[in-house]
């Protein structure tokens, strides 16, 4: 038995799914969470016998109109592939607006079972529904559930029961209308009223609200004060602030330290175990290699989980669709809109699913421009690089990650202005955004979350980091000769002649030393790795304990051990947060800009961003702590001029071409 | 000459006589949401260069271009 799942956005589909299945799909309250089908089957605490019950999450849908990507996702699905049961959810809040979907998908002529979700909200706003005469009028099974209450979940079982009625049945029209008959567009559009009309007079019947929907309430007081055209942006920096506070340098720290006791147990463990006659090559690869750069990642685990929860609650909260109308103002003015700035939040946890956002945005230009920019947003696998340089040459400050997040804004706006140039295209597009209500965030919810983007995180930590860490140990272990590297010439390994020549580029931006040189070419592959890779090359296996850097530095200052400055390791930063984030997230621009130009453009763009950001801290940072400028200037200040000179040129040149191309696209 | 919602009083509701929207599929849009000709828009706030409106029973931001697009 197939069972597809629709319903409008943010009515609380993936929660359900999540209650049903008993996977932990990512759940935001805002709309637009589920970009793609997820599929699942019914748990078997909910399932009897042997059966099997699939079920498939589709994203959320107004209507079946085509009108965004994720409703044609929708359409297609319930079109092609046959599921036996439609379970339609609805927002019980909502009915006047939800019935609308739920009329078309009676019309499909397969049994629909309705799920009245948020049942917990209606006698709370002062709402009484009379779900039995719905069920009448629908002519379809309506059961009242909660999906975001614990446990089994209110209703759930009733669903399953009523799910396995109707399986086989011959689901009735409620609407003798029948869109596919209309002759005319504005045929269409007149049936489609009737279809209002009906919905309406449904309500009616079966809703009484003791206040009125259009009633100021509490919540747009709050509005008016969260979405406020000045203050909106104070409020979101101390939000961010916040966030990093807790996450960085409160709870953070102190959950990292156990954690790190526990991994410098595991490694003395280890090294309890191997024998004596095993070789010091074969020793140093298993504990400073592998345990210690994953370890040093996995370090940094309960900072990044507790910066996944907070960010968790502020979704939950409702936070984030105010986010995206106080941004709608300054993307407006850069060719994008509000809409882009969801890419960018979800790529707060990881650029790939954020770049995969950008289908709902339906003008290509902006759709492409979102994509080519959510990855400078700092992911889940920066914020170690973000955490270690804080730690170590800034005393865990909290404006370190906050300004992290502010300058990636502030480079978003200062691109969308520059490809707004270079495309020459400057269409606009309107902006509309459901505004959920504010919710009590839930600490389930929240765990469940931040679990999830852990679980990523660890997965990568123990496959590709755990290689790239091992390679790296090798490659520094070795002369091209195959000989051990001899302990005073660390300069001969293979790792460090292949990075030396690339280190070169990076005087200029005040690391050119080989170890940074191989850290910011692993980071390429997965940005976890430049942690991993800093702890193999500096032999530094505990990152978190600053105590224990102090004693590798002979006792010296801590930050001797890089043998570079707190200004060059803010540059190093800057250059990691904003050069291509990995391998899969370029994957993942691929497939979304659909257009190789784009996508090498994308990836020049972003080196050159990096580059250009990393040498402006560098040396103005430099000349602001010194009074002088850093090494390398000159060298620096020719490469910056010629990526300047090339985008002058590609913003000068006829656009002719561009316009061609794009017309193109569209037509094919 | 019809009135525009982006010139509309917060607190106050107004009938939506006609969506003039340049780009193609928003009319069609804010159909599915329950904003076409005949139906009721409430003005909740103005914030700069958004209001937020009800519609049916949900709120929504949208922005001044969109709101000049709707005539009341």
């Amino acid at each position: 038995m197939k069972i597809a799942l629709a319903g409008n956005p943010n009515s609380g589909k993936t929660t359900l799914f999540n209650s049903l299945s008993g996977k932990i799909e990512h759940v935001g309250n805002w709309p637009g969470v589920t970009v793609e089908r997820k599929e699942g089957r019914i748990r078997k605490a909910l399932t009897d016998r042997n059966e099997y019950m699939a079920i498939v999450d589709l994203p959320g849908a107004y209507s079946m109109s085509p009108y965004t990507e994720e409703e044609s996702i929708t359409r297609e699905f319930v079109q092609t592939e046959n599921p036996d049961v439609i379970l339609n959810v609805v927002d019980a809040t909502n009915l006047s607006r939800s019935l609308f979907f739920t009329t078309q998908l009676l019309e499909l002529g397969i049994p629909v079972v309705v799920a009245l979700n948020k049942a917990d909200l209606i006698s709370k706003r002062g709402i009484v529904l009379d779900a039995f005469q719905l069920s009448e009028r629908l002519s379809c099974p309506v059961i009242e559930t909660v999906a975001t209450s614990g446990g089994v979940g209110r209703g759930l079982i009733d669903l399953v029961d009523a799910l396995r009625q109707v399986e086989g049945t011959k689901q009735k029209k409620v609407l003798s209308v029948n869109v596919s008959d209309a002759h005319s567009k504005q045929e269409a559009v007149e049936l489609e009223k009737k279809r209002y009309e009906k919905v309406n007079e449904i309500v009616a019947s079966v809703e009484r609200r003791a206040v009125s929907s259009h009633k100021q309430t509490l919540q747009d007081t709050i509005d008016r004060v969260v979405a406020h055209k000045w203050l909106g942006i104070p409020i979101f920096v101390g939000i961010i602030y916040l966030v990093f506070s807790i996450s960085q340098a409160w709870v953070g720290p102190f959950l990292a330290d156990i954690f790190v006791s526990w991994i410098d147990a595991f490694y003395a463990w280890v090294e309890g175990l191997l024998p004596e006659t095993v070789s010091p090559v074969l020793s140093a690869l298993l504990l400073d290699g592998i345990i210690g750069g994953v370890g040093a990642l996995i370090g940094f685990l309960p900072l990044i989980m507790v910066l996944f929860f907070s960010l968790a609650i502020l979704e939950d909260v409702g936070y984030m669709a105010r986010v995206a109308v106080v941004m709608d103002r300054f993307f407006k003015k850069i060719g994008l809109s509000g809409k882009s700035i969801i890419p960018m939040i979800v790529s707060t946890g990881c650029a790939i699913p954020g770049i995969m956002a950008t289908r709902t945005i339906r003008n290509v230009r902006q759709r492409r421009t979102t994509a080519m920019l959510s990855p400078f947003m700092p992911c889940g696998a920066k914020l170690p690089i973000i955490a270690l340089f804080s730690g170590i040459f800034f005393a865990d400050a909290s404006w370190v990650g906050t300004s992290m997040y502010l300058l990636a804004i502030a480079v978003v706006i200062v691109s969308g202005l520059i490809i707004r140039k270079i495309t020459g295209d400057t269409s606009q597009s309107y902006f509309i955004m459901e505004l959920p209500e504010y919710r009590i965030p839930s600490i389930k919810r929240a765990t469940v979350s931040m679990l999830h983007r852990g679980k990523a995180f660890i997965v990568k930590a123990g496959t590709i980091i755990l290689v790239c860490n091992a390679i790296v140990h090798i490659l520094q272990t070795f002369t091209w000769d195959f000989s051990v590297v001899l302990e005073n010439a660390p300069e001969t390994s293979i790792l460090a002649t292949l990075a030396s020549p690339l280190a070169f580029i990076f005087i200029p931006l005040g690391f050119g030393i080989w170890q940074f040189a191989a850290a910011a070419v692993t980071g390429f592959i997965a940005k976890e790795n430049v942690v991993g890779t800093l702890a193999v090359t500096f032999a530094v296996t505990n990152f978190i304990s600053v105590d224990e850097l102090a004693l590798v530095a002979d006792g010296s200052q801590v930050m001797n051990v890089f043998g570079i400055g707190s200004v060059a390791a803010l540059s190093y930063l800057v250059f990691n947060l904003f050069t291509p984030p990995c391998f899969a997230a370029i994957g993942a621009m691929n497939a979304e800009l659909e257009s190789k130009k784009w996508l090498f453009g994308a990836i020049g763009y972003q080196l050159a961003t990096g580059y250009v950001l990393s040498f402006f801290v560098y040396q103005v940072g430099t000349l602001i702590t010194t009074g002088s400028l850093g090494g390398g200037f000159i060298g620096g200040l020719i490469a910056i001029s010629v990526f300047a000179g090339f985008i002058i040129y590609l913003i000068n040149r006829p656009k002719g071409s561009v316009i061609l191309s794009k017309r193109v696209h569209m037509e094919a | 000459m019809s009135m525009r919602l982006s010139e509309g009083r917060v607190n106050s509701t107004y009938m939506v006589s006609k969506i003039d929207a340049e780009e193609g599929g928003m009319e069609e849009f804010l159909f599915t949401l329950g904003c076409y000709p005949g139906e009721p828009v409430t003005i909740i706030s103005r914030l700069k260069n958004n209001m937020i409106i009800t519609v049916k029973d949900a709120r929504y931001s949208i922005d001044s271009a969109l709101a000049h697009a709707i005539c009341v």
